[in-house]
């Protein structure tokens, strides 16, 4: 017998999954990623390196400045562009402003409606306005950061290689310093409801992260030593899904809040690592529910990281000049820690500066076995205990945990 | 009191940012809804209670026979549907890699053939009439929420019907085509972003799509020639957003 669960709501793109019974148990979950595949590597090919991070920005609209950062990341690394600090700054404030978006529309749109037993958080508003309101308003602050940096709220074209088409003012800086003051009694706030929370979902076994706290020049793991992503993790194509999954060395493996919490807490800022220690016990359980806490106390590092960015530029002054970029054969990755986990963009570029190469994987295609997995778990406890609508909806919030963007997930290629 | 219009956003393949965008109104968005009822939105509710909309948001491209399924439904369950964003009127980027979809799904997955019934990226306007399309990667946000108010009150929307230049030289943007040599799209493309990448300083990619009627793809095509772009290069450029017309 197979129970079909509809397609999920609450999460980004189009997925479902198929719980398989055999013999009055779960013997099997398969994850369903429906969404139509986008083939945003062959659209790259052979494109001028100039344009590539436009169109990739276009893979997902909630994580867009992850996209265009990596990609850019990926091509300097090829040409060998090194840019200095004013620049590397502002990227990491875009990135911090696309945590704050998503983690918001995350945790108090989507997530937030299943603590208080709503269908939604418009629904929601009307006992728990405050709340939404709340979340609304550390979410336009992430938006206002991205237009800042990105260009516009979604799929900007401001980020470039060798640095930005335009540079923001002293009065920008200074309204991010205040406001980011401002809002970080919310995200307090978000930390003690989301830390009241029981763990569903698997305990994961492997964490992997880039080696900076945002981005990096290789991965970590719960293991020792850097790597490259090609050294242990490895993609495969399913019957059943659009979607491919990896594993890192064999095994599911988990990317997102949660584990750059657990491999990088000595990086947070003072109140983020503060809260981290408070709550490193049930953290430190790895169960995937325990994300929507991790992300909770991300919204407190970004609004500390946001503050310590904004004040730092504004003491030293933003020069506002690009590093000349020329291309040159080579190849390069960027790895950037998007909003839901490590982001993956591998380029070859050509002498004439087109690209020759494009690999690209996001966090929702790395954790796909780890969602899987974590289905299977949870469908054992409650298969034949709950009701079957209840096991159902209790399925859809383990997968709501890795606040999944389907959209991204389906664009693999291997040449 | 008059009965709220019931609203349906349906989401095919794409980056989730049209509906996404839906949600960035804020304070809009619960105006919106003293008029509107919202009874199907996948991203933002669980709840799916209609078989009937006044009002039917379509974004994506129609990628899988899910998709096309989907689009039918939305069809003809709705009065008014609009192909929201560039990819449900002109099929965006993710409808301009130009290989049949066998090489497509061949070169990513391998030889499995088609398990899934994938299709060739095609905008919503490729399968069904629309009553209305708004195009842009993503469209202004405003813009959506005029025409719902505009469908409210019984009044036609107003398609835009100028060139993101328009908008360029009203915000006073210096010119990045013929000042910095940019290849700025600007001058054949859709107006109604506030031309927002040139101020960035960065030429406009063209992601509203092209501006049909008196405009000059053949002049742009000579400047961009003159400036030092090779065929290809504008050929390519000209087609990333728009390989279909609504």
């Amino acid at each position: 017998m197979i129970i079909e669960m509809r397609e999920f709501t609450r999460v980004e793109g189009n997925g479902k999954a198929e719980i398989v019974i055999e013999d009055g148990e779960v013997k099997d979950v398969r994850l369903q990623i429906v969404e139509g595949p986008r083939f945003f590597e062959l659209l790259t090919l052979g494109r001028h390196y100039y344009d590539v991070p436009d169109l990739e920005a276009r893979i997902c609209a909630i994580c867009y400045l992850s996209h265009s950062v990596a990609s850019v990341i990926g091509i300097e690394r090829a040409f060998g562009v090194e840019v200095p600090g004013e620049i590397t700054l502002l990227r990491e404030l875009g990135l911090i402003g696309e945590l704050l978006e998503s983690h918001a529309l995350h945790l108090y749109l989507l997530v937030a409606p299943d603590v208080f037993g709503y269908p939604d958080a418009i629904r929601m508003a009307t006992k728990h306005g405050e709340l939404v309101k709340e979340g609304l308003a550390l979410k336009a602050f992430g938006n206002r950061i991205r237009v800042m940096v990105g260009g516009r709220e979604i799929h900007g074209i401001n980020v470039k290689p060798g640095g930005f088409g335009r540079y923001p003012t002293v009065e920008e800086l200074e309204r991010v310093e205040k406001e980011s003051e401002a809002l970080l009694r919310l995200a307090r706030r978000a930390v003690r409801l989301f830390a009241q929370l029981d763990p569903y979902g698997a305990q994961a076994r492997h964490f992997v992260a880039t080696d900076g706290y945002l981005w990096g020049e290789r991965l970590v793991s719960d293991e020792e030593g850097a790597f490259h992503y090609t050294e242990r993790i490895e993609e495969r194509s399913l019957v059943y899904s659009f979607a491919k999954q990896s594993r890192y060395k064999g095994e599911a493996f988990f990317v997102g809040a949660l584990p750059r919490l657990l491999l990088k807490s000595e990086m947070l800022t003072p109140t983020a690592k503060r809260l981290f220690e408070e709550h490193r016990e049930k953290l430190s359980s790895g169960y995937v529910s325990y994300n929507n806490l991790a992300q909770a106390i991300e919204l407190v590092y970004a609004l500390e990281r946001a503050n310590e960015i904004a004040k730092t530029l504004l003491d030293r002054g933003i020069e506002g000049e690009n590093v000349p970029v020329e291309p040159r054969e080579g190849e390069g990755i960027g790895y950037v820690e998007a909003p839901r986990g490590v982001l993956i963009h591998h380029y070859r570029i050509d002498g004439s500066g087109k690209v020759a190469y494009s690999n690209i994987i996001t966090p929702t295609a790395l954790n796909h076995a780890m969602m899987e997995a974590s289905l299977l778990e949870e469908a054992r406890k409650l298969y034949g205990e709950a009701d079957e609508r209840a096991m159902i909806g209790r399925l859809e919030e383990t997968v709501r945990a890795f606040d999944p963007c389907i959209s991204c997930s389906v664009h693999l290629v291997k040449f | 009191m008059m009965d709220k219009l019931k609203l349906a956003v349906f989401e095919l393949t794409d980056c989730g940012g049209c509906a996404l965008n839906i949600l960035f109104l804020y304070e809009k968005l619960f105006d919106l809804l003293e008029f509107y009822e919202i009874t199907e939105f996948h991203m933002a509710t669980s709840l799916s209670e209609g078989n009937h909309y006044d009002v039917a948001l379509v974004t994506g491209t129609v990628s899988t026979q899910r998709d096309l399924n989907l689009l039918k439904e939305a069809r003809n369950h709705s009065e008014y549907l609009i192909a929201l964003g560039t990819c449900a009127t002109h099929g965006s980027v993710q409808g301009s890699v130009e290989l049949p979809i066998r090489e497509k799904l061949k070169a990513v997955y391998g030889d499995g053939g088609n398990p899934m019934r994938a299709l060739d990226s095609k905008p919503v306007v490729e399968y069904v009439a629309v009553d209305f399309a708004l195009p842009g990667c993503p469209y202004d946000k405003e813009e959506v929420y005029q025409v719902l108010m505009d469908i409210d009150k019984g009044i036609e929307p107003v398609r835009k019907d100028y060139p993101v230049c328009i908008e360029c030289k009203l915000n006073e943007y210096e010119c990045v085509l013929v000042k910095k040599g940019l290849p700025c799209l600007g001058p054949i493309t859709y107006g109604g972003c506030k031309a927002v990448c040139v101020r960035s300083g960065l030429g406009c990619i063209g992601c509203r799509g092209p501006l049909p009627g008196e405009v000059n793809p053949a002049g742009e095509y000579e400047i961009l020639k003159d400036l030092g772009y090779d065929d290809e290069y504008i050929v390519r450029k000209f087609k990333t957003f728009a390989r279909w017309e609504p």
